[in-house]
């Protein structure tokens, strides 16, 4: 009884270990953690449109991914760790795919 | 006797080649929609074209096919040019005195070099409406001096009219979520060359694009299956020979042209049947059966 007892305190302090090990690295990102944006563009309305909207928010510099939501007409940009997307390169960016932007906004400004 | 007797055959032929970019659009002719700055969009449209309806006992036949290559780059959000080269092979069959006659010819025909500007649009949510017009060339890449056993091929079989010719237009477009429509009106101004002259051509051309699935609309870029009815209206100017009119070419005719299309976000395939509805041509000229055209476009 009192060795399953000590295995089970074995395996409980291992989990926890581990966990941590586990908890740890996020945390450190977390630090550093990715700036989201969301775009409402105007204009969008096809999924053929879609693919020059993100190649045109690709090229800006820091950005990591890009994802549009053609029914919703929103594109959600995320950023590499660190960076921002500036307003006016966005901007520039939509206009240069041939669509307007109506809003910019934070992930985070939205909660 | 025999170059003439084709070139009455084919007199309204020639006109009839649909330029179609490669956004999501119409495919018998042009869009208004955008080609993003600095990115490429390439389409390629295989066309099978067949005329049999022959007034005269001559019995001609003309079948055309080929593979329409279109390249287009975005200058700017709202300029945009294109490159269209096509490849033809064309056969026509007649009956003369002597027997039946085929003579046929293949290789690329006249490319075309245009550019549009969108001169107004109107982006808000889920919809854009936009009108562009265009202005462009077309080039005498194509063969015009070619030759059979019966000798130099009338100029309307020829792949290449030899001459350099002016179009331009203007195309509105209105597209939402669920459709879109596409109205173009074009004018092309045929030149002379080798003592012949093609008629000019007007045309007035509108799309209706339906999307018939997803038909509820989910989360990220799902594709579209858009069920597509086209209509052409198209004017040919009578040929000139040696500067005197023909009267067995030019007319005007009506296609009414059902089909589909799926759209992703990488690329589109398609398909669509032109069918004459009324062809209202000047003297024998030979009538147009059906016109298929299948294809593909991608972004890149």
């Amino acid at each position: 009884m009192t060795s399953i007892t000590r295995s089970a305190s074995v395996f409980r302090a291992l989990g926890a270990s581990l966990l941590i090990a586990f908890l740890l690295p996020v945390s450190a990102t977390g630090a550093e953690s990715s700036a989201v944006y969301t775009l409402q563009v105007d204009g969008l309305a096809c999924p053929f449109c879609a693919y020059g909207i993100e190649k045109q928010l690709n090229r800006i510099d820091g950005v990591e991914f890009v994802e549009t939501d053609v029914k919703s007409g929103t594109v959600v940009v995320t950023m590499k760790p660190g960076a921002t997307l500036d307003k006016a390169d966005t901007n520039r960016a939509v206009e240069a795919a041939g669509f307007s932007m109506r809003e910019l906004r934070k992930k985070a400004d939205d909660a | 006797m025999t170059s003439r007797l084709v070139a009455v055959c084919l007199a309204f032929a020639a006109g009839f080649e649909g330029v179609s970019t490669a956004t999501a659009a119409p495919q018998t002719f042009n869009t208004a929609l955008p080609v993003a700055e600095g990115e490429f969009v390439f389409r390629e449209q295989f066309v099978y074209r067949k005329a049999t309806d022959d007034p005269i006992p001559a019995d001609r036949e003309l079948q055309v096919l080929g593979g329409v290559s279109v390249l287009g780059y975005g200058v700017t959000g709202d300029v945009a040019v294109f490159g269209v080269l096509p490849y033809l092979d064309k056969e026509l069959d007649v009956t003369m005195p002597g027997g039946r006659v085929t003579r046929n010819t293949s290789g690329i025909a006249d490319a075309r070099l245009f550019g549009r500007y969108t001169i107004y649009k109107n982006n808000t949510p889920g919809r854009t409406f936009r009108i562009a017009p265009f202005l462009g060339i077309e080039i005498p890449t194509g063969d015009d001096d070619d030759r059979d056993g019966l000798g130099r091929l009338p100029a309307p079989l020829q792949l290449g009219s030899g001459s350099w010719d002016g179009f331009g237009g203007i195309v509105l477009t209105y597209q939402t979520l669920d459709f879109q429509v596409d109205v173009q009106t074009s004018y092309k101004l045929n030149t002379a060359a080798n003592k012949f002259e093609f008629g000019d051509e007007a045309r007035l051309d509108a799309s209706l694009q339906y999307r018939v699935w997803p038909q509820e609309l989910g989360a990220g870029t799902p594709g579209f299956l858009y069920a597509v009815l086209e209509g052409n209206l198209l004017y040919s100017d009578n040929h000139e020979v040696d500067g005197v009119n023909d009267p067995n070419s030019g007319g005007t005719s009506f296609f009414l042209s059902p089909g589909l299309q799926y759209v992703t976000k990488r690329w589109i395939i398609e398909g669509i049947l032109q069918l004459p509805v009324s062809q209202d041509l000047n003297g024998t000229a030979l009538e147009d059966d059906l016109t298929i055209r299948a294809g593909f476009r991608f972004n890149f």
